[in-house]
């Protein structure tokens, strides 16, 4: 069956970081001098960079966070979503700092609230493609 | 206070929905044309021309750059695209400014369209909700469902509800108070149709916490004016409309890192840069047009530059405050929510208007300064809906 709705819009910045969702890795990018996390890319604000992001790198992070601030979908923008709604696109400030906007599934949208603690699932959508979205926390 | 250097000399305004076959170029051509004529000059006056186009959010960088010049039929030795989402008339005012001020312009044309209602209508067909706008290479949320402004907008609702109770009942507010102001706006989409906070809340949820009537609408439509220096101005033939104070804010200044850009916008250097410069404080502003792509971005803003304290934005709108007979009138065309979504070329429009004392019915009495405020952002990143420009206007 093919997959209907859209898929990622990755530049080459974002790309490593979506390679890591594909093997189940949850990279955002982080300070080798300081360990300070970033998403998305950033310079780090701690002190003066290396050339070109020298002194930062797509590490390893938890996938773990709580949700910041979320909404409820009730029209479908897009066809493909229309079998989806009501769904919940939320910010998950993450254990490292971070705010990451992904879906919160595995739950009725009613019961969704600021604070819960989430952790990453991965959806493999198509072959190319693995999405990160967050379930209420095991 | 500094004398005014600059002044708005002409206005011209198409609104939409376009007949079949104009363009968002024609319109463009149109409101340049009749900006001339307000302002008594003539064509070959026009020396310098800034496009002012939505980049991002809603919008994307035109391909057809190259004609903005040859379609409006304009003589000027330069122009250049300009725009940040929603924020086109101040950073297009901030660069015409360097142009005057050095000679390379007498007279610069600044103009604007958009012609999302006929893509929505293109776009509707195929069938998608509305127009399609999540196309950039980077563009985060896309294959999450974030495809339109309220997918990620709605999360400063969220927040502010979350962090000081605000309702939705008080966002309705807002919504029923810029109404009012379209009703007595005979060129508004919504003239003629008053609503109830009732009303806001059976409108059906888009994104939830936002009801449809949370929402701007979606426009075709132009803008067009001149800007030149206040000695040129005061020959011609409409009041001249001083840019008195211009200042810029960014999230990433600070509210990004501190999280807070989803109960607060960049206002703060904004104000104080434009305030300084107009030698003004807030009570002397008579009138604001303040961004509203969405209810929330009204609140945030009365709560930032100071008319409400943070968190009380909600009590503030719900007494009335920024309707017709007001203590602050705030989008008096009916804004982005109820009149016209030109970005912030709608409430640079309005002030105009106001200042030149030219509102009609809904004319606020000896309006001397103005406020225009302006937003957006790429939204590459959820939520960081990044630049705010701060414009007063007097007379």
């Amino acid at each position: 069956m093919t997959y209907a709705k859209p898929l990622p819009n990755v530049d080459d910045d974002s790309r490593p970081q979506w390679e890591g969702f594909k093997q189940r890795k949850f990279l955002l990018f982080r300070c080798k001098t300081c360990g300070k996390w970033y998403w998305p890319k950033s310079f780090c604000r701690e002190h003066e960079n290396e050339p070109f992001f020298g002194n930062l790198a797509w590490t390893e992070a938890s996938g773990r966070g709580k949700v910041f601030a979320f909404n409820v979908h009730h029209m479908a923008f897009h066809p493909g979503f229309k079998d989806e709604i009501p769904y919940v696109y939320a910010l998950v400030e993450l254990d490292e700092g971070p705010l990451f906007g992904t879906n919160i599934v595995g739950i009725d949208p009613k019961d969704v609230r600021v604070g819960m603690p989430v952790e990453v699932t991965y959806e493999d959508i198509t072959p190319e493609w693995t999405l990160p979205k967050f379930r209420p926390a095991r | 206070m500094a004398a005014p250097r600059f002044a708005i000399v002409g206005l011209g305004m198409v609104t939409g929905p376009y007949p079949e076959g104009i363009t968002a170029r024609a319109a463009e051509a149109e409101a340049a044309r009749l900006a001339i004529a307000d302002a008594g000059l003539r064509r070959e006056d026009i020396d310098g021309a800034v496009q002012l186009r939505r980049t991002a959010g809603g919008g994307e960088r035109t391909p057809w750059a190259d004609a903005f010049t040859r379609m409006l039929g304009l003589p000027a030795k330069f122009f250049y695209t300009v725009g940040r989402g929603g924020a086109l008339a101040g950073l297009g005012i901030m660069t015409a400014m360097g142009s005057l001020d050095l000679g390379i312009a007498k007279y610069v044309m600044l103009a604007g369209a958009v012609e999302d209602w006929t893509s929505s209508q293109r776009t509707k067909k195929q069938g998608f909700r509305g127009m399609v706008h999540s196309e950039k290479a980077g563009y985060w949320g896309k294959p999450f469902g974030d495809l339109r402004a309220p997918s990620h907008h709605s999360f400063l609702a969220a927040r502010h509800m979350h962090e000081y109770g605000t309702t939705s009942r008080q966002l309705g507010a807002i919504a029923v108070q810029e109404r009012a102001w379209a009703c007595q706006n005979p060129l508004a989409k919504m003239y003629g149709r008053p609503i109830t906070v009732e009303d806001h809340q059976s409108s059906p949820f888009v994104v939830e916490p936002y009801h449809l009537l949370d929402i701007c609408l979606v426009s075709d439509g132009a803008v067009a004016f001149i800007l030149t220096t206040a000695e040129r101005a005061r020959g011609l033939a409409k009041k001249p409309v001083y840019v008195r104070g211009l200042g810029m804010g960014e999230v990433a200044d600070e509210l990004w890192w501190e999280k807070k850009n989803y109960t607060h916008m960049a206002v703060r250097t904004a104000k104080e840069q434009a305030f300084a410069q107009a030698g003004i404080t807030l009570g002397d502003v008579d009138v604001a047009q303040l961004y509203d792509c969405f209810t929330a971005e009204v609140l945030f803003q009365l709560e930032d530059y100071g008319w409400a304290k943070k968190g009380e934005g909600g009590p503030f709108v719900e007494a009335g405050n920024i309707g017709p007979g007001g203590s602050i009138p705030v989008n008096t065309s009916g804004g982005l929510l109820s009149a016209y979504h030109y970005g912030d070329l709608t409430g640079l429009s309005e002030a105009v208007l106001q200042l030149r004392g030219d509102a009609g019915e809904r004319q606020v009495p000896g309006a001397e300064i103005a406020l225009v405020t302006g937003h957006g952002g790429e939204l590459i990143s959820p939520g960081m809906c990044s630049i705010h420009t701060s414009l007063v206007l007097g007379v």
